[in-house]
């Protein structure tokens, strides 16, 4: 019963963490095309900032959290119109941009900080008891912090404007432009959605897992399975893919142990990829 | 047997017309060069530094290789590891010879890459990049499962070492395998097959409408590409005689990308000069220790922002930068008269 539920609230967590930085690659990704391979250290990045606003700074830990996306958010901005605009379509020279700026991203915080793990204090504090199931509210609270920001996601693409704007790109960037939406402005707002969602995830994933420089890495790994198993142009194959690979990531390391289970993770994930080699809810590649 | 190639290469430099011989001239001096280097400078550390340059070149450039047909594996350092492990266990566990387990291990791994590469036929562009992406990194994670048999997290020790740890015949002989390499590379992307490939490339409707097999083609490209990664993979093996998973995962395989990008992908030459100033550069900053990866990084952004054929279109552009400013010149000149 303790299992069945630590490996529930475990999945959930994981899940919503990976659609949460996925989502923000995706968009991205959907609408200019750009493979944007510094999405992990941009997420431990905001880790970081995290960990620095709340121990260095002494700033109350919400406010740090909201500030650390803002703050992130703008780098995403800025990478948006300096790194990624004057390359959309080349395939090689995003890819060139993405890995200088993964290694000066990781660099630094390795010069700054070094290589130790380091934690974010938790957010929530107290054990949630109902008859012999304890829960953390630290699971609990994380959980509910990326539904809830994975609620408001949804709402912005589908229900506003500037969504449907997004929407609009990333089915066809000639026809959206024709139609008057202004591309590049909602790429970068689409831009600072993404970085921040990543941020707000290093951060909740730097309380509950901790902190380290290459932690980008293994996100990045799993949110390109997400975007690539769900398939170009698709959001909500996205939280599809998301809980199918938090379930493969909680429940496998129960049943095998140690790194056969990530072998066998990545080789169910090759295999669905070879059954719909243009992904399960999206279009073909270009 | 290099000097001989350095006495021919004179004349032919001088005498004007016959630029026929000019590239293979230079291209002569170069390896004659490399080759009379430990002569010149006796230094183990630098020619250590040079054996795996030549390693990467070859992975670079076999890389480079499969990307020819049109398809861009984001595996190559996984394939290498593949070839390395392969070599490495054989000589550890089985006791085999280097001068055996070198050549099986590139065969098995051309092989196995031909084997993934038939399912991965079925996926396209970005699909299948990320495809072998995935591959590359469950490589890793069934090394770091293999425990004692592949060393684990641990990394591999005790393979067998080659030619009793000979710097200086070490260098040699991967400055030859280099050398034999490059030449068979080249040779098969000038070949009739080098040609398909390049057909596949720009249009896989095209290329099959006129009856070339375009699986079993790309398929070959994979082939070809994962035997010199295997090659590079076991002969580090043996010459390390130590292996890390760490050096075969996803970052390493985008370095490898790096290095044929940085240099340029369009031309044979990118992926040599790419690698030997990826690999070399940080090596004569080796004060600034810690700092290196930014240095690495700098010059993929200025090569990103400034060179967009990579470094190989670094000439072109001077020329084109020189003769516009001359035609100013000359226009300003004749306005002012």
């Amino acid at each position: 019963m303790e299992l069945t539920v630590a490996t529930i609230t475990n999945l959930l967590i994981l899940s919503s963490m990976y659609i949460l930085v996925a989502l923000g690659f995706a968009f991205l990704f959907n609408m200019l095309g750009i493979l944007n391979l510094a999405h992990g250290a941009i997420y431990m990045l905001g880790g970081y900032i995290g960990l620095a606003l709340i121990s260095a700074m002494g700033i109350n830990q919400w406010v740090a959290l909201a500030i650390t996306a803002l703050v992130i958010g703008a780098f995403g901005i800025f990478l948006e119109r300096f790194c990624f605009r004057p390359f959309v379509g080349d395939f090689n020279r995003i890819i060139m941009v993405c890995v200088a700026l993964t290694v000066v991203l990781q660099t630094g915080v390795n010069i700054l900080v070094g290589t130790q793990i380091l934690s974010l204090p938790p957010f929530f504090e107290g054990i949630l008891r109902v008859g012999p199931v304890s829960v953390s509210y630290e699971r609990i609270g994380t959980f509910a912090i990326g539904a809830f920001l994975l609620g408001v996601v949804i709402w912005f693409v589908n229900r506003t404007k500037w969504g449907q704007q997004m929407q609009a790109i990333s089915q066809d960037i000639e026809g959206a432009s024709l139609q008057g939406i202004n591309v590049y402005r909602v790429s970068a707002l689409a831009s600072f959605i993404g970085c921040a969602l990543a941020a707000i995830a290093g951060c909740l994933i730097g309380a509950y897992l901790g902190l380290g420089p290459y932690m980008g890495d293994f996100m990045l790994v799993k949110i390109l399975m997400l975007v690539f198993l769900a398939g170009i142009g698709s959001i909500s194959g996205i939280f599809i893919a998301g809980l199918v690979l938090g379930a493969l990531d909680s429940i496998l390391p129960l049943l095998v142990s140690g790194a056969a289970s990530d072998a066998i993770a990545v080789a169910i994930v090759v295999v669905l990829l070879l059954i719909r080699p243009q992904g399960f809810f999206g279009r073909e590649a270009t | 047997m290099s000097d001989n190639q350095l006495s021919t290469s004179k004349p032919s430099n001088s005498a004007i017309g016959s630029r026929k011989w000019l590239k293979p001239s230079v291209l002569a001096v170069l390896v004659a060069f490399i080759a009379l280097l430990p002569a010149m400078h006796h230094s183990n550390y630098i020619m250590h530094i040079f054996i795996l340059t030549f390693i990467y070149i070859i992975a670079a450039v076999s890389l480079r290789t499969i990307t020819i047909s049109g398809q861009f594996p984001l595996a190559h350092a996984a394939f290498m590891g593949i070839g390395a492990y392969l070599a490495g266990m054989a000589s550890k566990w089985l006791g085999w010879s280097p001068w055996v387990t070198i050549p099986s291990a590139a065969i098995v791994t051309a092989g196995i890459g031909m084997l993934i590469g038939y399912p991965f036929a079925r996926l396209r562009a970005l699909y299948y990049a990320m495809g072998s992406l995935f591959f590359g990194i469950g490589v890793i994670y069934i090394v770091y499962a293999g425990g004692i048999w592949s060393g684990g997290y641990a990394g591999l020790t005790g393979i067998g070492p080659m030619l009793g740890f000979s710097r200086i015949a070490n260098y040699y002989f991967f400055l030859g395998l280099t050398v034999v390499s490059l030449l068979a590379l080249y040779r098969f992307e000038f070949s009739r097959i080098g040609t398909t490939l390049k057909a596949i490339a720009q249009s896989h409707l095209v290329a099959s409408s006129v009856g070339i097999n375009e699986a079993w083609y790309r398929i070959l490209a994979v082939g070809v590409g994962c035997f010199f990664a295997g090659l590079a993979g076991a002969g580090y093996a043996h010459y390390n005689t130590v292996l890390s998973p760490a050096s075969f995962n996803f970052m390493a395989t985008l370095w490898l990308v790096m290095y044929v990008l940085i240099g340029g992908i369009d031309s044979f030459a990118g992926p040599i000069i790419g690698t030997s100033i990826l690999v070399l550069l940080p090596e004569f900053a080796r004060d600034l220790k810690t700092y290196s990866p930014f240095l690495s990084a700098v010059l993929l952004l200025v090569v990103v922002y400034l060179m967009p054929q990579g470094l190989v279109g670094l000439p072109r552009i001077i020329r084109s930068w020189y003769s516009e400013r001359r035609k100013g010149k000359k226009i300003a000149h004749v306005s002012g008269n």
